[in-house]
């Protein structure tokens, strides 16, 4: 890649204004780092990640608020843990954090088992009880 | 002090060494340690797709660039977490910076779009400051700051590949190391590793048979699934910490200092070779981006994608081949 060809898309959208770091070749063909702005095609794909998860949240979001999920599940998906990743940093077993993404379970959590949630997502007791209305 | 890299370990390494007084590269430590690498993984899976790797597994690096200049590294795990912030503080106050492995999604700093459970970010710590840490995290363009709570959660974070808290600094570094022999050792070592692993999943044959898997993929998963899997090889390659191409590009740089070093035109060869060989990877991302985009146009398929990766697969093998074959006339 010549120096020249380092995208500089602008995709400012993505990389709010972070410059990454590329290897191009100058003028006297050696190997220097230019930085660039953002690559269109990469954009691309990774917005399509982004979107994914985010679409996967938002149905979460509602089966939460039809009463088919407990706002664990919400909230564990926001911060894109698995019941495994969950699980250890919670320090609670995955299957009763399973058990605990069912609204009959987590109404039945107490509050050392809520704390130690809230401490593992990094949030208040009264966030993890509740999603986003919209 | 900082210094703008393309990949965060290599980055991170280059930057320990620099402040004991030895002028290295991230291109050098990352040929030195040989990071570069092919290796597709089907069976295991990471958010649900499988994983695709340009580089050798997080830590090796580090591990080998230090071994082969002689420094000397302190490196902790901890189990307390409370324990690990005051270890790390005490070593802050003596004046000596320290590198930590993290994970990313805890690095509030980082634009939320790069934020993914992934714990092997490597970041660099210079000083403490109140209620957080002046961090020098080599894949930024300048130093930022990190509210303690956040360094506690990234260090501690559980889940795959669990940091530990882990931390490294160097106690003494070999300050007139053996340039030419260290990298000596880092091309034998990546040519074996690109060339020689009996499993078809690494180096080479990894290469080749992944490029046969996107041929067929959208018979063998449909197509959406097969765009799901596509722009997860590409955002691997692409993602930043890569200087591009699936790091190919600083393996390019590499090569050329090495050539430098050595006073060899050989290499200087090799290095343009890897260079196009970077391009045609790019070309892989840019096709890859249209299918996934387009969504039908005839002229961008999965088998020219594929054609691609395995045009990439025979160039990388017909390279390193000539760079076994370059290495023994070469003296350390």
């Amino acid at each position: 890649m010549k120096v020249k060809d380092v995208p500089q898309d602008n995709t400012v959208e993505y990389y709010e204004g972070v410059k990454r770091a590329c290897y191009a070749v100058n003028e006297e063909g050696k190997y220097v780092i230019v930085p660039s702005s953002g690559w269109r095609e990469e954009e691309l794909i990774n917005r399509l990640a982004v979107e994914e998860l985010a679409a996967n949240l938002e149905k979460t979001r509602k089966a939460v608020l039809a009463g088919r999920k407990s706002p664990l599940a919400y909230h564990m998906e926001r911060r894109q843990m698995t019941p495994q990743i969950l699980g250890k940093t919670a320090g609670i077993a995955v299957f009763r954090v399973k058990r605990h993404l069912r609204p009959e379970g987590f109404a039945k959590l107490n509050d050392s088992l809520l704390e130690r949630y809230t401490k593992a997502l990094a949030i208040t007791a009264a966030e993890l009880k509740t999603v986003p209305r919209d | 002090m900082h210094h703008h890299a393309a990949h965060c370990e290599t980055g991170v390494t280059a930057a320990l060494f620099r402040d004991k007084g030895l002028d290295i590269s991230e291109p050098m430590v990352f040929g030195i340690g040989s990071g570069i690498f092919f290796g597709h993984l089907p069976f295991v899976k990471w958010v649900g797709l499988p994983i695709t790797t340009y580089r050798t597994q997080p830590g090796a690096v580090f591990r080998k660039t230090a071994k082969r200049l002689g420094g000397v590294f302190v490196t902790k795990k901890y189990r307390n977490p409370q324990k690990g912030m005051d270890e790390m503080r005490r070593v802050l106050r003596s004046g000596q910076i320290v590198g930590l492995t993290t994970n990313i999604y805890w690095l509030t700093y980082f634009p939320n779009r790069f934020r993914f459970q992934f714990n092997g970010h490597n970041i660099v710590v210079l000083r403490e400051i109140e209620n957080g840490f002046r961090v020098s995290d080599p894949v930024l363009d300048k130093p930022v700051d990190c509210l303690m709570e956040d360094l506690i959660r990234a260090r501690f974070a559980r889940g795959p590949l669990e940091p530990h808290g882990f931390m490294y600094y160097p106690v003494s570094i070999n300050p007139h190391p053996d340039l030419r022999k260290a990298c000596l050792k880092g091309m034998v070592d990546t040519c074996n590793m690109m060339l020689k692993i009996p499993v078809p999943f690494f180096g080479i044959r990894g290469i080749r048979y992944l490029a046969k898997r996107i041929i067929k993929f959208d018979r063998l998963l449909g197509f959406e699934e097969a765009c799901r899997q596509l722009g997860m090889i590409v955002r691997m390659q692409e993602e930043v910490g890569t200087g591009g191409a699936g790091f190919r590009y600083m393996y390019a740089a590499f090569l050329q200092e090495a050539a430098d070093l050595f006073g060899s035109s050989a290499l200087r060869e090799l290095s343009q070779d890897m260079t196009a060989i970077g391009d045609t990877w790019r070309e892989f991302a840019v096709t890859a981006a249209r299918i996934i985009k387009k969504r039908g146009k005839p002229s961008e398929t999965f088998a020219k994608a594929g054609g691609l990766m395995m045009i990439c697969a025979g160039r990388e093998e017909a390279l390193f081949k000539n760079l076994r074959d370059v290495i023994p006339t070469l003296k350390a």
